[in-house]
């Protein structure tokens, strides 16, 4: 049985034309007692269509439980969710929960290791198998009834200095992984496996390894494809974003644009070939990944229905490509922006070479957490609205020659950083309303619902619910720092809502009304 | 030679028994793995700073630390405001290894020639001193005196840090806002602010005493007199900074 059921659920949006075919896969539309892979679907939305949590009534949300992970770690990824069981990962470790009660099922533990222990994305689901990364850079595919170990393969060396995070994306019978590793000169790559047997079925290089590089080949490495990233079954084309060059900060040391660094790419997930690619950092000095989620919109675009991506990117620049073709529709900042001198006539930005880290410094806007990061961004259809946390943040960036030509090769510090979610009209880019975080760049990722409603967190202490047509806010809950992304899902006609602070995932419904 | 007879001292003060060298290498190398761990990401590797987390090579309290005193209790607490994270149950075993590799470290940067990642007062060092107070004239006489609050800052403060307070004098440490807060019966308070979001807002007043209102019960001021460093950071050029720095560090 394929545990990962399709169910076809309300669909509305009145400007923006919603997936509407037959034949949806899982993925595509899934069940909404579930939320089965990273971003609850292919098309990296955070849009759900579940109506019971309104507009009226969130001010009554209340605990349903929460589970606690006791670790120093802090949740970062996104929990997902098939058949009842919630799947939740910190470094290291993947835990199995009744998605009604939040109790433990099972525990897994990679072996202590000696590799970055920065964060974990979250787990992903084939059949009755569910997989993690970690940071020694293994995929583990683990019984997801039981947690015994079924297989493990390596994705990368991690004493050369790579390490993975990653949220894996099922493709059919692909699985796509990641991996991260900007301290080393490494070519960045993404892996294809076979979800059943760990086999590997491709390999994607964003900067070449160097068996396949000569003397006319672009200096750079890095690249490194971190994030998960989302995918168009009608075109068969997965979406991914790689991260910034290397040496992170010495831009003497690869001359020119450094492809495919800092950029969106299409792949073909059936044998990992580059479709097209944009670059939204060229020739990157301030370690402004591209990696932010690619969000798949059909939507108007200036009067015509067009298959769209959106990007809210590291570097301060919101961007709209066709994700057919990879032309550029707009490339306009949506945070505070320094460094570019306007863009060029693909709509790439275009850096100013005086903002490059120097021996004396430079001060840059924004830092180098980015104007956004990690942290996901949701798509609301009925106001079309992309809501991202963003951030107006300064670094002064540092570099000379003897730095040297390896690894981050300069030295950076941040100097002020203000985080505020920001609601942008997908079309124009324009800020339609901003909700002061109350701190620096914010942690948490974002949801919207069909009832109208932006779920995230605060820089201070606070879980979050907004109107999303004007980020009013209408709850909130002193949970602590969120640092991870909302989900939400039904079970038994009670909708939850679940989002974690430090090591703690907690869930939230409407109050149960007494059986008697 | 040099380095592992600082190391000896070191192992001398977290209390080891063994021989010197093998003592201090199992904890060197015992410290090694936890910092790559739970540290490298933020401070580097070999701890001479990272994507977000100072080099603890340089650093005042690494410095000041005698036998993981103040690495422990630095790393036990955590700071949440500059996202470090708390590692409230690390024991002293690990504790005492982490301070001795950042120990190692430090010595090891001491004695090592050429490329690593620094920022030297002189590298900072081109800025024009007059050019510099023309503009401190123009843009920050109205909060600040070179014969008054910063009278000797260049003795004090040399090169980056110095650099880092002028740009936010607020990124390392408390914020310097006032906080008013005037009660339904009309009652006024006013204290440093410590804390505040849209829900609550929170002070310390002179006595040390704490107080926190929700923001619907109250009327309420914040005067961050920083808000004008912020203000700057959008409006520097390069130069301009760099000037404004060479005649600060001339302030002796």
């Amino acid at each position: 049985m394929n545990p990962l059921k399709t169910r076809h659920m309300p669909v509305s949006g009145k400007r923006v034309l919603l997936l509407a075919a037959l034949c949806l896969s899982p993925l595509q539309v899934p069940a909404q007692d579930s939320w089965p892979t990273y971003h609850g679907n292919y098309n990296g939305q955070r849009h759900s269509q579940l109506g019971q949590i309104t507009q009226d009534n969130v001010h009554t949300l209340t605990l349903a439980w929460a589970f606690q992970t006791n670790q120093t770690q802090q949740i970062k990824g996104t929990p997902i969710l098939v058949d009842g069981i919630m799947y939740v990962t910190v470094t290291d470790n993947l835990w199995a929960i009744d998605a009604r009660t939040g109790r433990q099922l099972w525990r897994h533990r990679n072996p202590d290791n000696t590799a970055f222990h920065i964060g974990q994305r979250g787990a992903a689901i084939a059949g009755n198998l569910v997989y993690l990364t970690t940071p020694d850079a293994y995929l583990v595919a683990l019984d997801r009834y039981s947690g015994r170990e079924v297989w493990k393969v390596e994705i990368a060396d991690h004493t050369r200095g790579y390490w993975s995070t990653n949220a894996p994306l099922l493709i059919r019978n692909h699985l796509i992984v990641g991996v991260s590793g900007d301290f080393d000169n490494l070519p960045g790559l993404l892996r294809s496996y076979d979800p059943q047997t760990g086999k590997l079925q491709w390999t994607f290089y964003s900067t070449p390894p160097s068996d396949l590089r000569d003397e006319a080949s672009d200096k750079t490495y890095g690249g490194q494809m971190w994030m998960t990233g989302t995918y168009d079954p009608g075109l068969n084309l997965l979406y991914v974003g790689t991260g910034n060059p290397t040496p992170v900060l010495n831009g003497e040391a690869r001359p020119g644009d450094n492809k495919w660094t800092g950029s969106i790419l299409a792949l073909n997930p059936d044998n990992g070939k580059m479709q097209w690619g944009f670059q939204v950092s060229p020739h990157d000095t301030h370690d402004w990944d591209a990696a932010e989620v690619p969000v798949l919109v059909d939507a108007p675009f200036k009067g015509r229905n067009r298959k769209l991506l959106l990007q809210a990117s590291r570097n301060g620049y919101y961007v709209v490509l066709d994700r057919q073709t990879g032309e550029n529709l707009l490339a306009r900042p949506f945070a505070a922006e320094n460094w570019s001198k306007g863009v060029d006539k693909r709509g790439q930005p275009v850096p100013d070479p005086a903002k490059d880290p120097r021996r004396a410094g430079t001060l840059v806007a924004p830092d180098e957490s980015g104007a956004t990061n990690y942290r996901s961004p949701a798509f609301d259809p009925a106001t079309g609205l992309f809501i991202v946390s963003a951030a107006d943040a300064y670094g002064i960036y540092f570099y000379k020659r003897e730095h040297g030509e390896y690894g981050w090769a300069g030295a950076d510090y941040t100097v002020h950083s203000r985080g505020e979610l920001r609601a942008l009209n997908y079309e124009t880019g324009e800020i339609r309303w901003r909700h002061d975080l109350h701190g620096g760049a914010g942690m948490a990722g974002v949801l919207t619902t069909a009832t109208g409603l932006t779920f995230t967190g605060d820089s201070a202490n606070n879980a979050l619910a907004l109107r999303s047509r004007d980020g009013a806010t209408l709850w909130h809950a002193g949970i602590g720092r969120v640092a991870n992304a909302p989900i939400t899902y039904e079970l038994d006609g009670r909708q939850y809502m679940v989002l974690a602070s430090g090591g703690t995932l907690f869930a939230f419904a409407l109050p149960e009304t007494p059986a008697h | 030679m040099q380095r592992l007879s600082g190391l000896c001292v070191l192992v001398a003060f977290l209390g080891a028994s063994a021989s010197c060298l093998a003592a201090s290498a199992d904890l060197v190398e015992s410290g090694r793995k936890h910092f790559a761990t739970d540290c490298g990401f933020c401070h580097g590797r070999d701890a001479t700073g990272g994507s977000k987390g100072a080099d603890l090579t340089r650093s005042e309290l690494v410095a000041r630390d005698v036998g993981g005193d103040l690495i422990g209790e630095a790393v036990r607490r955590g700071n949440a405001d500059k996202g470090m994270p708390a590692f409230a149950s690390m024991g002293k075993e690990e504790l005492n290894a982490l301070a001795a590799f950042i120990h190692s470290q430090k010595l090891l940067v001491a004695s090592a020639n050429g490329a690593r990642r620094s920022v030297e007062p002189d590298d900072l060092a081109g800025g024009s001193v007059e050019a510099g107070q023309r503009y401190f004239q123009t843009n920050c006489q109205r909060c600040h005196s070179a014969a008054g609050d910063l009278a000797g800052i260049g003795s004090r403060l040399k090169g980056l840090p110095l650099l880092r307070r002028m740009l936010n004098p607020d990124f390392q440490r408390r914020s310097p806002a006032t906080l008013t807060v005037t009660s339904p019966e009309g009652r006024r308070f006013v204290g440093a602010l410590e804390y505040q979001d849209e829900f609550t807002v929170a002070m310390r007043d002179d006595l040390g005493v704490y107080r926190s209102w929700s923001t619907r019960t109250v009327t309420y001021a914040v005067d961050d007199p920083l808000q004008a460093h912020v203000d700057q950071l959008a409006r520097y050029t390069d130069e301009d900074m760099h000037d404004v720095l060479a005649y600060l560090q001339s302030l002796r």
